[in-house]
């Protein structure tokens, strides 16, 4: 069985994949921290994950990437760039070989260009998290509901301008205080992220746009771009475990 | 002898001409252990966080006495045009500060009669005249030579680092203050580098862009299989133009000017050098940055832009950028 992980700053997504029918066996989401606490070792040779306790089937080869990968070894393991497994993952989830892949994590935002299975171009969030998942778990807060309601709203958005997840809070509260209906804040939430993405979308555009990461599990931000940018916008069945499935496919193909 | 501070490459051959010792601030700046506190320094004394960190560095090395090189800095030219507007108001604080300085403007449109203006105004306050400059300059022309040597040894021969390349030129801002010193460290380098085994890095990269304020980029290109074998602004430093006229000299060093004669050299050096791709580095604040959508526009090649802002180590996110570029060009 092939093993990819995507070691990310929010969650750790791992996949199982049978190499022969490369139909996944197994698929889970961990938090990171508690990932690395519970399921991880220190050894010599760097992070040693347990299988065992992981519940999970044996495994005879592994691929890992995400952001840990430059601070953390896994013993055993390949480690590949992070953008070339969202690309990989990308292909092999929709098929398509000529498309833009946006994929806005935890606290990451990525654009990919690909041309003929190749990435070409790609742009990434700098400095900045306020068009990522960790920006979308401050807003809920303050507007206490759910991520997941949240993310699905997207008629009349309020027009929200700070440009820092953090003071973006206060704004959110003062427009509350305005007496806009939570509706209409959530959809603004959701298009401040559409605006922050779309200088990098339309510069790497493509008819159609693949949608990953955990941000793709709520429909507004999907709604936005096909709305206004007149693209076609596909996510694939599992989207936030896209690095994953790119991780084992890559090893797959070897 | 009068040691004067540089903002960026000036006529250094009028300085020396004049007697006096030329101090690029940004090497002392960026070489220096405490380069991030040269940078805290600045804001503590109220420079705006969202200022470039070079800038913070130039006024902290000058006015923080204690922190220059021992000799401390008697003047400074400051380049008012063809380098950064913001050098006005570095100029004004180190005024405020008590420092004198002198100010130098390259013409945008590269009017020969202005730059030659221009050049004989900053004789006048150094004290020296066209006979000693040409003097010098006939001397520094065989030392250009030399460093010229090293720069295509770096990619005909590939026996130079891309950090050897970089720094070797970007040094002739001033000769790092001691022309013979600099003069017995190249030809040693030269020597060394004559025995010396081939690079076999797969990927061939371009540099461009003002140098970086991270100090270990060029080695983490090369643990990554990746060696740069152009250095733009580092290069036009070091000025392999083949000239006698030194007005002609300065008029064709493409830094000052607009980016399109930038555009034309590193097409140049893009097809001659066989290049796989080109990093862009810009300094964060700084009005070069919009310049990379004409470079992207206009260059056709893959580039990475990568944005430093203050002294140390590449951070991890754009280490990532850094592998995922490489494997793209692969």
């Amino acid at each position: 069985m092939q093993c990819g992980i995507d070691l990310g700053s929010r969650s750790v997504k791992l996949v199982i994949m049978n190499p022969g029918t490369k139909q996944l066996a197994a698929a889970n989401v961990y938090e990171t921290a508690r990932f690395y606490r519970e399921y991880g070792q220190r050894t010599d040779k760097g992070l040693a994950v347990d299988f065992g306790a992981l519940g999970l089937p044996a495994v005879t080869s592994l691929t890992a990437t995400g952001y840990g990968r430059n601070t953390i070894a896994i013993v055993g393991a390949t480690i590949i760039p992070e953008l070339k497994a969202h690309m990989l993952g990308a292909s092999y989830q929709t098929g398509l070989t000529d498309f833009t892949l946006l994929d806005l994590g935890g606290q990451d935002s990525k654009v990919i260009k690909v041309r003929k299975g190749r990435m070409v171009d790609f742009q990434t969030n700098d400095k900045c998290a306020a068009s990522t998942g960790r920006y979308l778990e401050n807003m809920a807060a303050v507007l206490d509901i759910s991520l997941a309601e949240l993310a699905d709203y997207s008629e009349n958005p309020v027009e929200l301008s700070a440009t820092c997840a953090i003071f973006g809070e206060s704004e959110l509260i003062g427009r509350m205080v305005e007496g806009y209906t939570t509706a209409e804040l959530a959809a603004g939430v959701n298009y401040s992220i559409y605006k922050r993405i779309k200088p990098m979308l339309s510069a790497l555009k493509s008819d159609k746009i693949v949608f990953t990461g955990g941000v793709a599990l709520g429909s507004a931000i999907k709604t936005f771009i096909t709305r206004e940018m007149g693209a076609e916008v596909i996510v694939p069945e599992h989207p936030q475990l896209n690095g994953a499935i790119g991780c084992a496919v890559y090893k797959a193909d070897k | 002898m009068t040691r004067i501070g540089i903002t960026t490459t000036v006529p250094v051959e009028i300085i020396l001409a004049a007697g006096h010792i030329p101090v690029d601030l940004n090497n002392i700046f960026i070489t220096s252990p405490e380069a991030g506190k040269f940078v805290e320094a600045a804001e503590e004394a109220g420079y705006p966080r969202n200022i470039c960190g070079w800038i913070k560095g130039l006024y902290s090395i000058v006015v923080n006495r204690d922190g220059n090189t021992g000799d401390g800095i008697d003047k400074v030219i400051a380049v008012t045009q063809g380098d950064c507007s913001n050098t006005h108001a570095l100029m004004e604080t180190y005024e405020l500060a008590g420092v004198e300085t002198i100010p130098f403007a390259y013409p945008y449109d590269r009017d020969y009669d202005l730059l030659k203006l221009q050049m004989e105004k900053l004789m006048g306050a150094l004290g020296t005249d066209w006979e000693a400059v040409a003097a010098v300059k006939r001397q520094l022309d065989k030392l250009r030579l030399k460093v010229a040597e090293i720069d295509r040894l770096t990619w005909e021969e590939n026996t130079v680092s891309g950090f050897h390349n970089h720094l070797y030129q970007v040094s002739c801002s001033d000769f790092n203050s001691d022309l013979t010193a600099f003069e017995a460290d190249v030809d040693a380098f030269l020597t060394k580098t004559a025995s010396a085994a081939e690079y076999t890095d797969d990927l061939r990269l371009g540099f461009i862009g003002v140098p970086p304020i991270f100090p270990d980029l060029y080695p983490y290109l090369e643990t990554m299989g990746a060696r740069v074998v152009y250095n733009e602004v580092q290069r036009q430093f070091a000025m392999p133009f083949v000239t006698d006229d030194i007005v002609e000299q300065y008029r064709l060093y493409t830094y000052p000017y607009g980016v399109f004669g930038r555009i034309k050299d590193i097409e140049a050096e893009i097809e001659r050098r066989n290049l796989d791709g080109i990093v862009h580095y810009v300094q964060s604040f700084c009005f070069r940055q919009i310049e990379d959508i004409i470079l992207r526009e206009k260059l056709d090649i893959p580039i990475l832009t990568i944005e430093g802002d203050k002294p140390g180590k590449i951070d991890a996110r754009t280490r990532l950028r850094i592998d995922s570029f490489l494997e793209m060009l692969r």
